[in-house]
């Protein structure tokens, strides 16, 4: 067949406005979001009204005036202040601190001719895929030896160890793809590969880095088992844990319980609003080309 | 080039310094847990005193022949296992599949699907309960306005049916990142073979059947094995949903192992259902990386 009969077909092949199939799919694929998003309204909803309103209106009826007491009622009890501070300073250091070894060590495991090289990729692959939940009580044991519970560097060294190896097969596989005559220039005028690392590596890999940025954000912010077990002092606990709490002392206080909900959930919701495109190529990048 | 011997030693001292940050840490806190989970799953211990006594298998035959919670947190986890390979998968692929066509909005859509990712899940599991909540939560209210009371159920209260409902709520969490992921594989479907299929006079279901699949099975073993990991891992949803219960019927492996380690302070016990689970997990997982090696050496 000729490339002028091709196109005829394909101009004769229907248009995707036209296309009934496509209009129903559409119409589906809304409607199943309708339903998707239906818990954060239910949620947001509920955060603005008082009890007596839950009560005795419906789940979907918007409150008749907002009932913004519930944030203030329920940042003071909930101890949002203390828990708040707390996730903000471990993740600030751990994430930036996480990517700048992991960086570190997978430069050097793609870029410098190592023995053991292969072998120490694999040591860390390995630990991208076990569930961190199965050594609970042992990490507790670690920890408590090194007198570091109830400390941030107690949370910060587990949260470190448990984002290496996910962090250095994503960075492993891009700065593989680096033409070797970018760095082999640099080397051969005298530069170290502390050098290359620093000045050339790790600039280029910007977008790669923010993409592994936001995810272990969302991640280090969202955790709850280690800091369950690792973080017992209340003045010591993260936002989930004290959400969690929470909801143990205050359940009949609806309001105040989904105002809490959507407190601990903001922050997330909105790095994730702003910084969307990253996140999709972040996991692209990490799971199918890798 | 000529490598003078200092030169060399300069070299292995760069190498150092740049891998043993990350690997010191990593050893430490992520590779010697696992390897004491081990050991203390043959000693007897309550965690804190000194005096830690071997014990040989007597943890394992505790919870094998003794422990009537073990084989139903094993069955449950079995199940949540099963169900997290089918429908989130499922799910996430019919997403992707609808949202690679070119649709008005489809990028608001994407972000909709994939929002409940990125909550903590321990905040996933408190909105689920308050909208199971017997009296009035989401659920019940809906059903009541439908007229449809007969269906009103205690859904997180009856140990007949916690399990699923707890599941319906992991679904609707975990669907985002199947689709995304699917999303990412579709992008490799040669659209060229696409339409040459059409061309020939498939219809939309050979198409799919015959060229989407089948360029998509590295995208599926992915997610398959991906899903399976995550849902061995299910924590903080059951913590925050129903800690195991009502009457232990949501109980499962690494809550299970939690609890006997961290409340009741039996570290060998927990460790010895701990060590189960890793057991699990790495027959999953070791076979996996075997695959990704021949596939990595295949493609070089």
């Amino acid at each position: 067949m000729n490339s002028l009969a091709i196109t005829a077909r394909l101009q004769a092949a229907p248009v995707g406005r036209s296309d009934p199939i496509l209009i129903a799919l559409w119409i589906a694929l809304v409607s199943v979001a309708v339903i998707w998003i239906a818990p954060f309204v239910f949620i947001i909803f509920t955060a603005l009204k008082s009890n007596a309103e839950v009560m005795t209106t419906s789940a979907f009826a918007p409150p008749t005036d907002a009932a913004l007491e519930n944030f203030t009622g329920a940042w003071e009890r909930g101890n949002f202040s203390t828990t708040l501070v707390n996730s903000v300073i471990i993740t600030v250091i751990k994430v930036p601190l996480g990517l700048l070894i992991s960086a570190m060590a997978a430069y050097a495991l793609a870029r410098m001719r190592l023995r053991s090289g292969k072998l120490l990729l694999l040591f860390v692959l390995f630990g991208a895929m076990i569930p961190f939940q199965v050594m609970l009580a042992p990490l507790f044991t670690l920890v408590n030896a090194f007198g570091l519970i109830d400390t941030y560097v107690g949370i910060i060294l587990p949260y470190l160890a448990f984002g290496v190896p996910y962090q250095v097969f994503i960075l492993h596989g891009f700065f593989r793809t680096v033409p070797k005559e970018l760095s082999e220039a640099a080397l051969i005028d005298g530069a170290s590969h502390i050098t290359v690392f620093s000045r050339i590596f790790l600039p280029m890999s910007l977008p790669v880095l923010a993409a592994l940025l936001i995810l272990d954000f969302v991640a280090t912010w969202n955790e709850f088992a280690m800091a369950l077990v690792l973080l017992q002092d209340r003045h010591m606990w993260t936002l989930p844990l004290g959400l969690m709490s929470f909801q143990g002392q205050f359940s009949n206080d609806y309001g105040q319980l989904n105002a809490a909900i959507v407190m601990t959930v903001l922050p997330a919701v909105l790095v994730y609003l702003i910084f969307q495109r990253y996140f999709v190529s972040g996991l692209m990048s990490g799971a199918v080309k890798g | 080039m000529v490598l003078r011997s200092n030169s060399l030693h300069a070299y292995r001292t760069e190498a150092l310094v740049l891998l043993a940050p990350a690997f010191a840490i990593y050893t430490v806190f992520a590779i010697w847990p696992m390897i004491e989970v081990v050991i203390l799953s043959f000693q007897r211990w309550n965690g804190l005193s000194a005096d830690r006594a071997w014990a040989g298998l007597q943890n394992y035959r505790h919870i094998f022949t003794a422990d009537p919670v073990y084989w139903m947190a094993f069955r449950n986890t079995v199940l949540w296992t099963i169900m997290s390979v089918i429908f989130p998968p499922v799910v996430g692929l019919l997403l992707a599949l609808g949202l690679n066509q070119k649709l008005f909005g489809r990028g608001s859509l994407r972000a909709i699907y994939y929002l409940p990712v990125i909550i903590a899940p321990i905040a996933v599991a408190t909105m689920w309960r308050w909208m199971y909540d017997p009296f009035f939560g989401l659920f019940n209210q809906v059903l009541t306005n439908l007229g449809l009371q007969a269906w009103i159920a205690d859904w997180l209260g009856d140990r007949s049916i916690a399990l699923y409902s707890m599941f319906v709520a992991y679904t609707w969490q975990h669907v985002g990142f199947s689709m995304v992921l699917f999303l990412a594989g579709l992008q490799g479907v040669e659209y060229s073979l696409v339409e040459a299929a059409r061309i020939d006079g498939a219809n939309r279901w050979q198409v799919f059947r015959h060229v989407t699949l089948p360029a998509l099975q590295v995208t599926i073993t992915i997610v398959i094995v991906l899903s399976t990991i995550s849902s061995l891992k299910a924590f903080d949803i059951i913590y925050g949903m129903t800690g195991g219960g009502p009457a232990q019927s949501t109980q499962m492996l690494a809550l299970w192992a939690f609890t006997q380690s961290m409340q009741i302070f039996d570290f060998g016990r927990g460790s010895a259902i701990s060590v189960t689970l890793l057991a699990i997990t790495l027959a999953i997982v070791v076979p996996y990386l075997r695959w990704t090696q021949k596939r990595e050496a295949a493609s070089e």
